[in-house]
């Protein structure tokens, strides 16, 4: 089985409990127009350039040249074919660290789950090895993609990014009606999840109240986290040659605060940054 | 801060030398104007004239007796004061005057008249760049619950005592009268300062030291400041930790709180205590530690622990500096205070893995109680309570490499190393250019220890340390001096620096001229002669190339391993001429800079005389695979293999480490480096923009700190080429 993923990243400390590795998959259903890894939107293999790193070697100019060659990284590409057997060792590397920390492996994306099927038997190995893994979604995925995965996962990280459909189609191009329902679906279960939130000024912001309302009537909710909206993956844009659609107001911490204080009074979870 | 006044601040941090002015650390000048005229004394001069006048009288008598009256000569004549503005008293200490004088003439002696072969071989050695060595006075630790228990007139008696239990030899006669003298001038010295002392605190306290041991925590903290003052700066020997400040200050914090004195009261106590040290400013920071483990297993840490880093935390200081034995037992809420106060940008704080140093010790044959009890000294190094170890040797691991590829010769100088190499064209293979390499290094080694065993055997004649040697029970059974062998351990260190940098230069080699063949070995070298002149493209190649020391990369890591390994093998255990064994370890204090200047571009895209690579830590720049892959290559280092350093140096960026989620990932670092067997872990936490920031507009930055070395040094107060070591350093993670 393969799947195509876009980064491994090793010492991960905001996804999920401890120290993490957290492997990004690529290709992602929803298209937020805030989006930090917009190399992980379509599923396809891409070529970035960062014009201010190459060292002018030349390399690439030369038959046969292989991008994952290029020593200044300069030339980069998202898009690599994995095998579970290939990914494993990577990330069985940081094993100790995941003990001494309650860390373990998160998968992410894009949008993992839309390769759940590697996805399930990639977790269910990390199980076998004793691993602690969680599953950071965007939630927009089948029911049977949740279905495979559910047995090897210990948490779920998952986005909410609005409430009201039409803003939500709005800012991701998707309803959020799936979103939604999988949720409800998942803490019907009794799994552990996360609730992340990404707070961008002028497109979810108004919709803090009515999320906060919708987590408080389920049961399961371990933790609230807000993530203050950053346009540092603008260069990546560029480099990717994509159309940048960052929104152009950053967050002040005073709006982050009430939002904060707003959301943990009314699902009565702690809400953390 | 709210445990001294603002006044009481302003006078204390002024105390030592002038706090408005540039002040050079590595200086021990004390001022010596008004604060000390009034109570009598002599002048500096007059007193390094007094001091040769002095050893005239006694020019007959052994060199410990005529050492021991030099000291008494000077504490008789400095001068000193009191002031109600603090807690302890003023002592001026005319920048170490027995090493100007009387040390001195004994140093020119031995090493000018007796061994000036030896004395030749030392320089051209530093000069060529490949071995820094100087006779260490540098590193003492007194038997501090000793000197606690008996006061320094249990000290003397006990002292005595042995003297006379049975017939002595003239030379042990010397031993301990040289004793005797030190310590009577330091009780008639006590009688001086009660003459001055302005707060019937301090008097009391002089009075309780004068004719015993310390009865409190105040009284302990006197006694280890006066210990500490006159050791250090008038006797000629550093001391190199305040003690394992929980264990040996607890039993006196917990007696005064069940006489009735104050928390609050103590926590002042120690509050003035430690600003001394601040004041006194000492470049390489006053070392102090915590923690470790009782004999039952229980923790060291204790309320005592949690205070000293509250008040530490509070005055926002980084010297004294703070070393913690981490083990299992150890309270994590203590170890997540100390990693708060990291992130904070608080970070004169090291970590040491307490399993890896009791293994190490007792894999050489030291027992297991000495091995468990035994100092955190310097930086981060370790030895057992009552042991000499000496270690001022530093011997740049990139020079070998330079003679071999030059025939033998510098690859700067052209000075000849004393062993020659083939041609280039010899090595066909790496294989053969490697086996080289270690020739050379072992060449390294053997003239370091052969120069090094030719002048420690001297040291004692050179500077007798009477006051030291009283406190080592060894040294009072044996009659023999602290550093002439007397401790109960004396081992001799050989500090190989630029593992990293080696590491490195010998992996680009072996990939592109063996593998990829991109260049030829000589075309190589004249590039590297020409200090990568009009090969930037290159330069850059090796430079961003990945496949470096510290990033948990198979094959670079292999090359410093088996490195590691040859240097053990071929060094720990020979014998020192002062009853000892060699041993070696990895901290380069500052020879990244100096050494650095010396060293010819290296294979890994460094230029000449850039800045090396610090500890076991990646080159300048080169931990790109972050903080985990950093921890997985240091910690497959035996470094249970050696008893003395292999620190790591771990750059974190704040983003990572912020919040819940970041201090327990900061823990969670911690302890797989403790439990993987890593020695000791030092961390920076900072980003390349606010270092950027710091360097364009520094006036913003008055308190930034930043861990340089085994030490912390405001960043302000480093150069331009040390920050952009810190910059670049940032870079790689971002």
């Amino acid at each position: 089985m393969r799947a195509i993923i876009f980064a491994i990243k090793h010492f991960a400390v905001h996804d999920g409990d401890g120290i993490r590795t957290t492997v990004f998959f690529k290709g992602c259903p929803l298209r937020c127009v805030w989006c930090h890894n917009p190399e992980g939107l379509t599923a396809k293999p891409q070529v970035a350039y960062y014009a201010h790193k190459c060292i002018g070697c030349g390399e690439c100019q030369k038959k046969g040249f292989a991008t994952e060659n290029c020593l200044g990284e300069a030339r980069v590409l998202y898009g690599k074919d994995v095998t579970v057997d290939a990914l494993l060792p990577a990330l069985l590397e940081d094993r100790d660290f995941y003990e001494n920390s309650g860390g373990g492996v998160t998968l992410s994306g894009g949008e993992c789950l839309m390769q759940a099927d590697f996805c399930a038997e990639l977790l269910k190995r990390l199980k076998e090895n004793g691993i602690r893994t969680a599953v950071d979604t965007c939630g927009y995925a089948e029911r049977d993609a949740f279905d495979k995965v559910i047995p090897y996962t210990d948490i779920f990280l998952y986005d909410i990014k609005a409430y009201d459909e039409a803003i939500h189609e709005k800012c991701t191009l998707r309803s959020n009606k799936k979103i939604l329902d999988n949720l409800q679906y998942l803490d019907s279960l009794g799994k552990n999840i996360e609730i992340r939130i990404p707070y961008v000024p002028d497109c979810n912001s108004d919709q803090m109240e009515k999320i906060a309302i919708f987590l408080s009537g389920l049961k399961h909710i371990t933790k609230v986290k807000i993530l203050p909206y950053h346009n540092c993956a603008g260069s990546k844009y560029a480099a990717l040659n994509m159309t940048n659609t960052l929104p152009s107001r950053l967050p002040c911490q005073e709006e982050l605060y009430t939002a904060r204080d707003l959301i943990r009074r009314i699902t009565k979870v702690e809400v953390y940054f | 801060m709210k445990y001294i006044k603002d006044s009481d601040r302003e006078y204390i941090t002024n105390k030592y030398h002038d706090a408005s002015k540039h002040w050079d650390g590595h200086q021990r000048f004390v001022r010596n104007d008004e604060l000390f005229s009034a109570n009598g004394g002599k002048e500096p001069d007059d007193i390094l004239e007094g001091i040769m006048g002095n050893d005239a009288l006694y020019a007959k008598f052994p060199h410990p007796v005529r050492k021991a009256r030099a000291l008494e000569y000077v504490l008789k004549n400095t001068r000193i004061s009191c002031d109600e503005r603090d807690r302890f008293p003023a002592i001026n200490m005319i920048d170490r005057p027995l090493s100007k004088t009387i040390i001195k003439k004994w140093r020119d002696e031995v090493f000018t008249e007796i061994i000036p072969d030896i004395e030749a071989k030392r320089r051209q050695l530093e000069q060529h760049g490949i071995v820094t060595i100087w006779p260490d006075y540098d590193h003492s630790v007194p038997v501090w619950d000793r000197l606690f228990s008996l006061g320094f007139v249990g000290i003397l008696e006990e002292s005595e005592k042995i003297r006379a239990s049975k017939e002595r030899t003239a030379e042990e006669d010397s031993f301990f009268e040289g004793i005797k003298i030190t310590y009577e001038a330091i009780l008639a010295f006590l009688d001086r300062l009660y003459a001055i002392a302005t707060t019937p605190k301090m008097k009391n306290a002089l009075v309780s030291l004068r004719h015993g041991a310390p009865q409190s925590f105040y009284e302990a903290l006197l006694l280890s400041y006066l210990y500490f003052m006159i050791s250090e700066h008038i006797d000629n020997l550093q001391v190199r930790s305040l003690s394992g400040f929980d264990a040996s200050f607890y039993e006196f914090y917990k007696k005064d709180l069940g006489n009735g004195i104050s928390e609050e009261e103590i926590r002042t106590d120690l509050a003035y205590y430690l600003l001394q040290f601040t004041a006194i400013g000492n470049y390489w920071n006053q070392p102090v530690y915590f923690g470790g483990e009782h004999a039952d297993g229980s923790t060291v840490i204790n309320d005592l622990s949690y205070l000293f880093l509250d008040v530490y935390d509070d005055m926002n200081i980084y010297n004294p500096k703070i070393q913690i034995k981490v083990c299992e037992s150890t309270p994590k809420d203590f170890l997540r205070k100390a990693l708060d106060m990291i992130r904070r940008g608080r970070n004169s704080i090291v970590f040491v893995s307490d399993r890896t140093i009791r293994k190490a010790q007792e894999n050489t044959g030291i027992s297991s109680e000495e091995a468990r009890t035994c100092n955190i000294t310097g930086c981060y190094e370790y030895s057992p309570q009552g042991s000499y170890v000496a270690g001022m040797n530093y011997l740049n691991m990139l020079k070998p490499l330079e003679y071999a590829l030059h025939g033998g010769c510098d690859g700067v100088t052209g000075s000849f190393s004393g062993m020659q190499s083939p041609e280039l064209s010899y090595y066909t293979t790496f294989e053969k250019l490697y086996e080289e390499y270690k020739r050379h290094l072992l060449h390294g080694i053997n003239v370091t220890v052969e120069t090094v065993n030719g002048f420690e055997g001297y040291l004692s004649k050179i500077n007798p340390l009477s006051m030291l040697s009283a406190t080592f029970p060894s040294c009072l059974k044996k009659a023999k001096d602290a550093i002439g062998g007397g401790g109960c351990y004396n081992d001799s260190v050989l500090a190989f620096g630029f593992l990293a940098d080696i590491t490195d230069s010998l992996m680009m080699i072996r990939k592109y001229v063996y593998e990829r063949k991109d260049i030829t070995l000589s075309e190589l070298v004249d590039v590297l002669d020409k200090n990568y002149e009009g090969k930037e493209i290159l330069r850059r190649k090796l430079l961003e190339d990945r496949e470096k020391w510290g990033n948990n990369k198979e094959r670079p890591d292999a090359i410093a391993v088996d490195l590691v390994h040859y240097i053990t093998e071929k060094l720990c255990g020979r014998s020192n001429s002062r009853d000892g064994t060699w041993n070696c370890g990895f901290h380069v204090a500052r020879m990244s800079y100096t050494q650095g200047k010396l060293t010819a571009a290296s294979a890994n895209g460094r230029r000449f005389g850039e800045e090396l690579s610090k500890n076991i830590s990646a080159s300048m720049g080169q931990n790109r695979e972050g903080a985990t892959a950093a921890i997985l290559s240091a910690t497959k280092i035996d470094a249970t293999s050696f008893t003395c350093d292999a620190a790591l140096d771990l750059g974190l960026l704040p983003v990572a480490v912020k919040g819940e989620d970041g201090l327990e990932a900061m823990y969670g670092l911690l302890m797989t480096f403790v439990k993987r067997g890593g020695h000791a872990l030092q961390i920076n936490a900072f980003d390349a923009d606010t270092l950027r920031d710091a360097q364009s507009y520094p006036e913003k930055y008055q308190d930034l700190q930043v861990r340089v070395c085994g030490w912390n040094a405001l960043w302000n107060n480093i150069n331009k080429e040390e920050q952009d070591g810190f910059i670049r350093q940032a870079e790689a993670l971002a």
